[in-house]
């Protein structure tokens, strides 16, 4: 179980992430609603794991992913993205995601990326 | 013709007999005893190793055929290659996005699209994959890279084992534009208006599909039960959903009132 900070633009997918993340018995470190703010809480919070959305407004999902990076090179960061933007998943991958998961969003794939993500 | 034993459903019960295969039919012996010419076959899908044919003369009659992988793939070759259905020379990589990323080592297949009734199959030496129209989300045509050049070729969403896949086919410009008309016509009935359901309703259907229940649509949409059930009716008039659980709340009689108190003071003493 892990500490997971959610990034993500909309109000609905967070707190949809959020339910799906407390069902699987994980708690939530905290909240943003732009990439700034991501990296910002990242540095705060320090969580065990990051659900990291891509297209966002400010600093963008990739972005933000590099930037933590730089802070954090161990950083555990799971990329959302919606079906068709397989280009932007590789780039993130290219950039240290650790994996992905696909809107409009399944619980239980999401538990077991987030669970791979966590052991790994 | 060769012959190979195969079991068909015959007044729900499934028959063990050998069927002969030609070039251009097969033969089903007693209690059948019929032939049946590739090109009267209107409509090809398969359910596990269940191949079930629709042979449409001037009656329509279904058939099931069960057996092994080796012989099903040789029918289907030759069915399909006959039958009556919209086909074309292609290239089609199938499938070729999983979960909005390109499978690794996806190539291109040589081969055919022969579209039918109730599926889009896409046929080569080594493939026979069939996807159902009913688990077709979306048709597009798009650019995408081949051997360095931008080329226009269909993109086929479909759900497969609940995820979203998509397969593509390249095929000549001219005969592109054609097969991607005949492909929105046949699943023309899947296709919805996006002004059909409103914001609230659209939430609520991206909740169901993500897994929550009633209770935890109702809590995060903060929104009354009644509402909820109204959006469930929309969602199930439209054809986007099915009942799987009906879910009672009750209130207790005297009696479970009585039973309850007795309990609680049985317990306390």
């Amino acid at each position: 179980m892990g500490k997971i900070l959610i990034v993500d633009d909309t109000l609905f997918m967070r707190t949809l992430l959020k339910n799906i993340l407390f069902s699987g018995g994980h708690t939530i470190a905290g909240e943003a609603g732009d990439g700034d703010d991501g990296v910002a809480k990242y540095k705060e919070l320090k969580p065990d794991l990051v659900t990291m959305d891509i297209v966002m407004p400010k600093l963008n999902g990739i972005e933000a992913l590099k930037a933590i990076k730089e802070f954090d090179p161990a950083a555990k960061i799971v990329m959302c993205t919606a079906v068709g933007q397989e280009q932007m998943v590789k780039l993130a991958i290219k950039s240290g995601a650790k994996g992905y998961i696909i809107k409009p969003f399944q619980a239980p794939k999401v538990l077991e990326e987030v669970k791979n993500v966590l052991a790994s | 013709m060769k012959e190979v034993p195969v079991k068909i459903q015959h007044n729900n019960n499934w028959i063990v007999v050998k069927m002969g295969i030609g070039d251009d039919r097969i033969i089903l012996p007693d209690p059948f005893n019929k032939e049946i010419p590739f090109r009267t076959v209107d409509d090809i899908a398969e359910k596990k190793n269940v191949l079930i044919i629709t042979v449409k003369t001037d009656t329509e009659t279904v058939y099931k055929i069960l057996s092994v992988e080796k012989v099903l793939q040789v029918l289907k070759k030759l069915i399909l290659g006959s039958c009556n259905a919209y086909r074309l020379m292609a290239y089609f990589m199938s499938p070729a996005i999983r979960g909005g990323v390109m499978i690794k080592d996806a190539q291109w297949d040589k081969g055919s699209v022969v579209v039918v009734r109730t599926g889009i199959w896409f046929i080569s030496a080594t493939k026979q994959v069939c996807v159902p129209v009913n688990d077709v989300a979306a048709i597009e045509i798009i650019k995408r890279d081949v051997q360095g050049k931008s080329t226009d070729v269909i993109k086929i969403d479909h759900l497969d084992s609940g995820e979203v896949s998509s397969s593509l086919v390249l095929c000549p410009l001219s005969t592109l534009q054609v097969l991607y008309n005949y492909l929105k016509e046949t699943t023309k009935s899947m296709d919805m208006k996006g002004t059909e359901l409103d914001s609230i309703e659209q939430q609520v259907a991206m909740l169901v599909y993500s897994g929550m229940d009633s209770h935890a649509i109702e809590n995060m949409l903060n929104i009354p039960h009644k509402q909820l059930d109204g959006i469930y009716d929309k969602i199930l008039n439209l054809g986007l959903g099915e009942v799987v659980t009906i879910r009672r709340e009750i209130q207790l009689t005297t009696k479970g009132v009585r039973y309850i108190s007795d309990a609680t003071k049985s317990q306390t003493n």
